[in-house]
């Protein structure tokens, strides 16, 4: 059960994540431009921004109506520890800076809770990964459909509302995360 | 198994609500906020929604105006309730004659046109718009006035409670738009790196 939980939890949280970030992409892309060394020029910054909002959603749908696939479990293992990495380093090194991590949905920053955040999440993908056996949610097609819809429900919404509080002045957005 | 999927479907559809509300609630406290409301209206200089509707006579009126001016007066019969605003707002349509005022309710509303009346603004033009033209303004509180210019451009745009406010924001509107400035770079601004001494 709590097994079962995770999954779908993990599942839900990178769709909301990869939705909200596809709505502040230009914000996603000034974080990703902590993280890369060299400089680049500026539209290559809002590619890998892109990449990187559609593959959490991709994997969050596909976490959410195939979760007998063991391969989705792997992908969504290796963006566990990825966020993980992430987080650790942005606290050694931008601790106290936006991440930017559920775009503007929130203005959650690089800090030990934020590491504490990401291990959570990475647990929850690890009893995805080791948890269930493939034949235990062996879903059929309409229920996959079902599950798909709603995932795109999810993905509507959060783009929605993170587009919606991305318009407000930086000054407001920053009163609401204190 | 069966009962793994099913376990599975549920707490996936119980999460997936559960998020859905979590977000609009998000949203919702965000948006409301009295300083995010200040930021209602359009920015002075933008382009103003174009429309022709008619007024609770039957005349149609045009936005952006022929006159010079024109201010918009998003409000209802609630408008009883800030008799400045009212004050203000006969100044201006006994002063201003480069100025047409018209009322733009959000929707059909015989109470609130009769309401005006009885507040001494009978004589304003009172337009039915809908909640879609007032989200094209975005306006979502009342009372608030934007003015234009007959090229529909906003001049000022600001909810109102005193007559004070009206009269600063139509001085505000006969000061000319400056010209566009020029646009933004749409990239990340490049370090200058000093040049390396020989």
């Amino acid at each position: 059960m709590l097994v079962l939980c995770a999954k779908a939890a993990f599942a839900v949280i990178l769709i909301i994540a990869g939705g909200a970030k596809l709505a502040d992409l230009a914000g996603f892309a000034e974080v990703l431009r902590l993280f890369i060394g060299t400089r680049w020029p500026a539209p290559a910054y809002t590619c890998i921004a892109t990449g990187t909002a559609f593959a959490e959603v991709l994997l969050g749908c596909a976490s959410l109506s195939f979760p007998a696939a063991k391969w989705v479990n792997l992908l969504a293992l290796i963006a566990g520890c990825a966020f993980v990495i992430v987080s650790v380093t942005g606290l050694a090194l931008h601790r106290g800076r936006s991440c930017n991590c559920f775009g503007a949905l929130s203005r959650i920053k690089f800090d030990v809770q934020g590491v504490f955040r990401s291990v959570i999440f990475a647990v929850f993908a690890v009893l995805a990964m080791i948890g269930v056996g493939p034949s235990a949610v062996r879903l059929g097609v309409t229920t996959q459909a079902l599950l798909l819809a709603a995932g795109a429900m999810l993905i509507s919404v959060s783009f929605a509302a993170a587009k919606a509080l991305a318009a407000l002045p930086e000054d407001i957005r920053r009163v609401r995360s204190r | 198994m069966i009962t793994s999927v099913i376990v599975f479907i549920v707490v996936a559809a119980l999460l997936c609500a559960a998020a859905v509300i979590t977000v609009f609630g998000v949203t919702q406290v965000a948006m409301s906020d009295s300083a995010a409301i200040a930021h209602d209206g359009l920015h002075r200089g933008l382009a103003a929604p174009t429309w022709s509707l008619p007024d609770s006579s039957g005349r149609i009126v045009r936005s952006p105006p022929s006159k010079p001016f024109q201010l918009i007066v998003f409000t209802d019969h609630s408008l009883e309730s800030f008799p400045s605003v009212i004050d203000g707002l006969k100044v201006l349509a006994r002063e201003a004659t480069d100025l047409e005022i018209i009322v733009l309710l959000r929707g059909e509303n015989a109470t609130a046109v009769a309401a005006l009346g009885l507040l001494g603004l009978g004589d304003l033009p009172v337009v039915a718009g809908k909640p879609s033209l007032y989200g094209r303004y975005n306006v979502r509180v009342s009372p608030f006035v934007i003015f234009i210019d007959s090229a529909g451009r906003v001049r000022a745009s600001s909810l109102v409670n005193y007559e004070w406010q009206i009269m600063k924001l139509w001085r505000l509107a006969n000061i000319p738009l400056l010209p566009d400035p020029p646009s933004a770079l749409r990239c990340f601004p490049r370090r200058r790196l000093a040049p390396k001494a020989a």
